[in-house]
C-alpha cells in the first residue's frame, strides 16, 4: 500500500463522518494540500449521490399472476398462529412437533414427581421380540432387558448419524434437542422405577417414552432417505 | 377543537389506506395482497435486482411477495409495514446468495476485482448509469453498497445481517465506491 492509499483509503468514512477525531483532523489537513485525494473525495460524494437517488424501478413485467398461483397453492400455507386474548405467537411445524413431544414428557415427569406411590402392581415384562427379517420392534410395555429395542435403537441413531448430512440443520436440531428430552425422560423414568419397582405407572410411561424415540428415530431416518 | 377533528380523519384515512389491505391480506384476502404487491413491488424488485442480478430478480421477487405472503400473521404493526417488508425482503435475498455458496467469495479482501474492475470496461469514457455499473461489481461489494448507500443500513446492521465485522463492512463499502467511481467515467 502506497502512502497515498492509506490516504484515499479513509476517505469513505471520511466522507460518512465515522473517522476517530483525530484520524478527521489528519485526512482534513491532508486534504487542503493533496489535489487528487480531494478529487476523489468529490467522486466518492458523487457515487454516494447516486445511489441515494436510485429511483425504484417497476420490473419490466407483471409478477403478481405468479404470486397469486403459488399463494393459493399449498405452498401459499401460513403456519399455524395462535392467537385471541393472549400475545400471538406463530410455530413452524418442526416447533410444534417438538413442543408435542415436550409437552408429553413434562406430564409424564409430573405424573412420576407427584403421583401417590401406594398403587403398584407388578411389572409388566415383555417387549416382543423384534422380527429377525425387518429389524421392527414392537413395545408392549417396559422390561430391563429388552436387547432388541437397544439394538433397533442403535441401529437407527447408526443410520441417522450416517443420514446426518441430508438432513437441514433445523430438522436436525429439532430431532436432537426432542431425543435429549426423551432420553432425560427415560433417565428419569428408570430412577422412579428404581425406587418403586411395581409401579405400572412408570412402567407403561417408560415403555412409551422409549416407544417415542424409537418413533422419531424413525421418522428421521425414513426423511433423511426420502432426501436421498 | 378544528384541529383535532383534522387528526382523527387524517388517522382515519392512513387507516383505510395501507393497514387495512395489510389486515385484510393477513385475514388471507387475496386482492388486498395484490394492492400491497402493487404498492411496494417496484421497490423490492430493484434491491432484488440491485443486490443480486437483473436474471434472479424476478423470481426473487416472487419468492420475497410468497414469503411475505406466509408470514404476514406475524406482523404486529410494531414498525411500518413497508420496513417490515423490506427487512424480510433483505433476509430473502441474503438466504439466497448463502444457499448459492456466494458468501464465502464475497467476504474476500482480494483486490484482483478491484484490478480487473480498473481495466475492464472499454465504456469507461462513456456515461455509464448507475444500475448498469452497479450490476459490474463484485457480489459482495455491490451488496454492502446497496444496503449502505441506496438503502440506508448502518455498518452495524449489515454486519449482523450478512454475519461479518462492521470492519469488513466499511472496507467492503470503500472498495465498491471506488469501483462505482471508476465505472462511471469518474476516475
Amino acid at each position: 500500500m502506497t502512502m497515498h492509499e492509506e490516504w484515499t483509503d479513509k476517505l469513505s468514512e471520511y466522507l460518512d463522518g465515522e473517522l476517530p477525531d483525530a484520524e478527521r483532523r489528519q485526512v482534513t489537513a491532508h486534504l487542503e494540500t493533496c489535489e487528487d485525494c480531494s478529487r476523489i473525495l468529490e467522486e466518492l460524494r458523487e457515487v454516494v449521490a447516486a445511489a441515494n437517488a436510485a429511483p425504484p424501478v417497476e420490473p419490466s413485467r407483471d409478477l403478481w399472476a405468479g404470486i397469486a398461483e403459488r399463494i393459493a397453492s399449498p405452498e401459499g400455507a401460513r403456519p399455524v398462529v395462535l392467537s385471541g386474548p393472549w400475545r400471538r405467537f406463530s410455530f413452524s411445524l418442526p416447533q410444534l412437533a417438538a413442543a408435542s413431544v415436550l409437552l408429553a414428557m413434562v406430564s409424564g415427569w409430573a405424573a412420576i414427581r407427584f403421583m401417590p406411590r401406594e398403587v403398584s402392581r407388578p411389572p409388566d415384562v415383555a417387549v416382543a421380540p423384534p422380527p429377525a427379517q425387518t429389524g421392527e420392534v414392537v413395545l408392549t410395555a417396559f422390561s430391563s432387558n429388552d436387547a432388541g429395542y437397544d439394538a433397533a435403537v442403535a441401529d437407527l441413531e447408526r443410520t441417522l448419524l450416517e443420514q446426518r448430512a441430508r438432513l437441514d440443520p433445523e430438522t436436525i436440531k429439532v430431532v436432537e434437542d426432542n431425543l435429549a428430552i426423551i432420553d432425560r425422560a427415560v433417565s428419569d423414568a428408570r430412577q422412579a422405577l428404581d425406587e418403586d419397582p411395581g409401579n405400572g405407572y412408570l412402567s407403561d410411561y417408560l415403555s412409551e417414552t422409549r416407544r417415542r424415540k424409537l418413533d422419531l428415530l424413525r421418522r428421521a431416518t425414513s426423511l433423511a432417505e426420502d432426501l436421498n | 377543537m378544528a384541529t383535532v377533528a383534522v387528526t382523527l380523519n387524517a388517522d382515519r384515512r392512513i387507516a383505510t389506506g395501507v393497514d387495512s389491505d395489510v389486515a385484510l391480506a393477513a385475514q388471507g384476502d387475496a386482492s388486498a395482497f395484490e394492492r400491497l404487491y402493487r404498492a411496494h413491488v417496484a421497490k423490492i424488485h430493484s434491491l432484488a435486482r440491485r443486490m443480486l442480478s437483473p436474471n434472479e430478480a424476478d423470481e426473487v421477487t416472487q419468492d420475497i411477495f410468497v414469503r411475505t405472503w406466509q408470514k404476514l400473521g406475524q406482523f404486529r404493526g410494531d414498525a411500518a409495514f413497508s420496513t417490515w417488508l423490506h427487512r424480510l425482503a433483505v433476509n430473502v435475498i441474503i438466504e439466497r446468495r448463502r444457499t448459492y455458496a456466494v458468501q464465502r467469495e464475497r467476504i474476500s479482501d482480494d483486490e484482483t476485482a478491484l484490478e480487473q474492475m480498473a481495466v475492464a470496461p472499454a465504456r469507461i469514457d462513456l456515461a455509464v448509469d448507475f444500475e448498469h455499473a452497479i450490476e459490474h461489481l463484485p457480489a459482495g461489494a455491490r451488496e454492502i453498497l446497496v444496503l449502505h448507500d441506496v438503502e440506508g443500513y448502518k455498518h452495524r446492521e449489515i454486519a449482523t445481517l450478512l454475519d461479518i465485522t462492521s470492519g469488513t463492512s466499511k472496507r467492503q463499502l470503500h472498495r465498491a465506491r471506488m469501483l462505482m467511481r471508476r465505472q462511471l467515467g469518474a476516475a
